[in-house]
């Protein structure tokens, strides 16, 4: 007992003396992560590998317990070109169930070919075909980027509505964030690309206002965003192939981010009683029961989904990478910040 | 230890909430029935005029129990296993119903659901397209007419159970998508996007053209319409042929007369024609060529045979393909051509065989997960009564969003259940900071239930509007997700929540 005492205080001093230092780690960790995108951009032309959802091309599946995916991915590569091609196993027992064949060729390409080389007819008894065109894939693409974009601007308005001040400055962020969807959507007065820009533009506004206004809310808007930032360089170190879907698990983490940092905003600049360790402290006990909840229940998805659907799996991946860093963003980025405004906050006053 | 029976209106809310949930998905019209369910009937068909109904539950065939598809198939195979006509009495659950004839009724039966859940075709199995206009940008205006004419015509080709709507995305493109349930025909492709322009010309004159004012109906049944011969080829392939009568308006009749009128015959070993044959085109191609019985010449005829033929590696292969070429040519000429060439830009066709399984994994995925979950808490805060209440909550919590997507008929289909996982998950997160704010030995209780509450308001509006953006995102294909999230984090602000915080408050309190 005596040396958990101990071992409190003399991490509670450290983290006293140090923690400006972890917020120097969290910049360069963010400045490491956006080198490594630009590089990935120069190589790639994009932000991520793209699948056949938003590249254009055909997800086929086929139906059997006897397929040797390499032997057919060699003898396949010829007539289909650069092909995917993985298992669908039953997560109990482990038998192969079906394959996935993902290749950027039509399905009426694919269809004859690959039956020729099974031996036998594809019919909707024994197989799925899913099939995307170039140019909507594209488009859905740059769709999802602008839901993303302006999705986070619509959390950050919320986020300041919680934490901020000012009747003008609120109308403000209002403003800019309704301004990009309400010209797209309501208007369409503007193309997909200008949208894009727009609502990147809108958003890089209102970090500076919310950096400027209200630091605490910055702090939550930063973590929230260093996930995303994060996680996508995992992503992409692992090459992973995104489907649309795959946007949608970035969306689903906005969401699971900010909770734990609006827990902790709360608990340190709302509660009245303590000092700000023990207020983090706090909060740091409900909120990480909160996340390693939330990544086993999505770790148990996982297991049992992967097996099944290649779209869930790459949801619930994303998921859990991304909560895994929710926990360094939560507690050091954004704990760091907020403390060191409270400290500072607390020095003006006395 | 008192227990503390005397519940507070959350909870009961929570509760009545639970019993109609658990209604609106398990009351069935079919509730303690067995059979199967009639869900589609052929148009025109035996069935469809000796008194089968759709919705009917058949629960016998000549007094062998039906319970289930299995059954009917296998009664069914029976009765009919020599070609000879049979009286065949099904039993309804609206009547008696006596068939006769030589061939299985043609209808389409489904097994008796057991809850009004619906799920979408990306489970069930079906096909589904999504179809835009070649080289140009459909008003909205123009994509409602196009569903209303493909619509049309898959009705007209016989298929049950489908949707054809107008839809457009965030850049304000139009699309028309199509939805069938079930079993997927083999030219869906043609079917939905081919234009369908059909003329007949004799020379360079356009006699007919496959629309309402030059075709006034097809034989698609009877001595009329049907396979011809089936031929071996020298290359080893079978080609069949078919034809169909066609009745021509008076007018295209009248017109037919005039142009044939002017021809010269030509006498063949085979039979004295015309000098020139009537050409038919589909969509600027030539499909087939006939030759003109010399006995027409001049003559006002009303009908008229179209011909045509199928390919295939086997005689049974070249049967189907000529039997559904048929088909589709007797539903263009019936339906008429559409407005635009279309383009498929998506199309899915999705066995029904994985979706079975889904729903099983699904089930014993969300049970480990919130296990999972609440050992997690037990071990946190080594509590039952604690852990139990999560359970508790996390499952009433999905059940309501069964109930309502149940009551409204929304498909669940793959993003909603990704939808209803991320619900639970925010779920679970809120419930764990009330226990923690109902926990913390400051301010009274009501007072900390009262600033849990507030966070947790906080995390509901950014999840709510960071929704909002998908629901019209890439022509509502997520829309599942966002739909069953709204309702989830709705029900949990509303219902479950409240509840949760008085259900912790009488544990706090014993």
């Amino acid at each position: 007992m005596e040396e958990k005492k101990k071992f409190i205080s003399r991490f509670r001093e450290a983290y006293d003396k140090h923690y400006k230092l972890l917020i120097i780690l969290t910049a360069l960790l963010i400045i490491l992560s956006f080198a490594s995108m630009a590089i990935f951009y120069v190589h790639n032309h994009d932000f991520i590998y793209k699948d056949i959802s938003l590249l254009g091309g055909t997800s086929v599946t086929v139906y059997g317990t006897n397929f040797n995916i390499n032997q057919m991915k060699q003898d396949l590569t010829k007539s289909l070109g650069d092909i995917d091609i993985n298992s669908l196993k039953d997560v109990f027992t482990q038998q192969q169930k079906a394959i996935v064949i993902q290749t950027s060729l039509d399905a009426k390409t694919v269809k004859p070919i690959l039956e020729s080389y099974l031996g036998y007819s594809l019919t909707d008894q024994n197989s799925s075909f899913e099939s995307t065109s170039s140019s909507l894939g594209s488009g859905f693409y740059q769709q999802l980027l602008v839901a993303v974009l302006i999705a986070f601007s619509f959390m950050g308005v919320v986020v300041y509505f919680l934490f901020g001040k000012g009747k003008w400055i609120k109308m403000l962020l209002i403003l800019l964030a309704i301004l990009s969807p309400f010209l797209f959507f309501v208007l369409r007065a503007v193309s997909i690309d200008f949208a894009l820009i727009l609502s990147l533009a809108t958003l890089l506004v209102s970090l500076f206002i919310y950096w400027k206004f209200n630091v605490p809310s910055f702090a939550v808007v930063l973590s929230a965003f260093a996930d995303i930032l994060m996680t996508l360089v995992v992503i992409d170190l692992m090459g992973m192939k995104l489907s649309s879907a795959g946007i949608i698990a970035f969306l689903m983490l906005i969401g699971y981010s900010v909770d734990t940092d609006i827990l902790l905003t709360n608990r340190v600049l709302k509660a009245t009683t303590g000092s700000v360790n023990h207020r983090i402290f706090g909060a740091f006990k409900t909120g990480i029961t909160m996340t390693i909840t939330a990544i086993l229940a999505v770790l148990a998805a996982l297991f049992l989904i992967s097996s099944f659907s290649n779209t869930m799996a790459q949801i619930f991946t994303i998921l859990a990478i991304g909560l895994c860093f929710d926990i360094y963003n939560t507690w050091i980025t954004n704990a760091c910040i907020i403390k060191w405004y409270a400290t500072k906050k607390n020095e003006i006053k006395s | 230890m008192k227990l503390n029976l005397k519940l507070t209106w959350k909870i009961w809310l929570l509760i009545i909430s639970l019993i109609l949930a658990l209604l609106s998905i398990f009351a069935t019209p079919y509730l303690f029935q067995n059979g199967v369910v009639i869900s589609g009937i052929t148009q025109n068909s035996t069935a469809s005029v000796q008194g089968f109904k759709v919705g009917a539950v058949i629960n016998s065939i000549n007094g062998n129990p039906v319970k289930n598809i299995d059954d009917y198939s296998t009664i069914l195979q029976n009765v009919f296993i020599s070609n000879s006509s049979q009286k065949v009495t099904f039993g309804t659950n609206q009547g008696q119903v006596i068939y006769y004839s030589n061939l299985p009724p043609e209808i389409i039966v489904k097994s008796i659901s057991p809850t009004n859940l619906k799920t979408g075709l990306d489970l069930s199995g079906g096909a589904s397209a999504l179809v835009k206009a070649e080289n140009q940008s459909l008003t909205s205006d123009q994509a409602s007419e196009i569903a209303q004419m493909i619509s049309n015509r898959l009705n007209v080709y016989g298929l049950e159970d489908i949707k054809v709507s107008p839809i457009s995305d965030l850049s304000g493109n139009n699309y028309i998508s199509i939805q069938i349930a079930g079993a997927t025909p083999q030219d869906l492709d043609n079917l939905i996007s081919q234009q369908g322009k059909f003329e007949a010309r004799i020379g360079d004159q356009i006699v007919f053209q496959g629309e309402k004012q030059d075709i006034s109906s097809v034989a698609t049944s009877g001595q009329q319409s049907g396979l011809q011969t089936c031929n071996q080829q020298t290359d080893g392939s079978y080609t069949c042929t078919f034809n169909f009568a066609v009745y021509l308006s008076q007018t295209a009749a009248t017109r037919a007369a005039q142009l044939t009128q002017n021809l010269t015959i030509n006498h063949t070993p085979n039979g004295d024609y015309l000098s020139t044959p009537l050409d038919l085109y589909l969509d600027g191609q030539k499909i087939d060529s006939l030759q003109i019985s010399a006995d027409l010449k001049g003559v006002v005829t009303t009908q008229v045979s179209i011909q045509g033929y199928g390919i295939g590696t086997t005689q049974t292969n070249a049967v189907d393909n000529a039997t559904s070429e048929m088909k589709r040519l007797q539903t263009i000429l019936q339906t008429g051509s559409l407005p635009f060439k279309l383009d498929i830009v998506q199309e899915n066709t999705i066995s029904p065989l994985l979706g079975q399984n889904f729903t099983n994994t699904i089930l014993i995925a969300a049970a480990v997960a919130i296990l999972a979950v609440s050992i997690v808490i037990f071990i946190r805060y080594r509590k039952l009564k604690e852990s139990l209440a999560v359970i508790l909550t996390s499952v009433s919590e999905i059940i309501i969003i069964l109930g309502i997507a149940a009551l409204i008929g929304w498909n669940l289909d793959l993003p909603s259940i990704a939808g209803i996982l991320a619900t639970i998950g925010t779920g679970i997160d809120s419930q764990i900071i009330i226990i923690d704010e109902a926990r913390s030995k400051i301010l009274n209780i009501k007072q900390r239930l009262k600033r849990a509450f507030a966070i947790i308001l906080g995390s509901y509006f950014t999840a709510f509007v960071s929704l909002i953006p998908l629901y019209w995102a890439v022509a509502g294909f997520f829309k599942g997700f966002a739909f069953t999230t709204i309702i989830g984090i709705t029900v949990g602000i509303l219902i479950t929540r409240p509840a949760f915080v008085d259900i912790i408050n009488k544990i706090e309190k014993d």
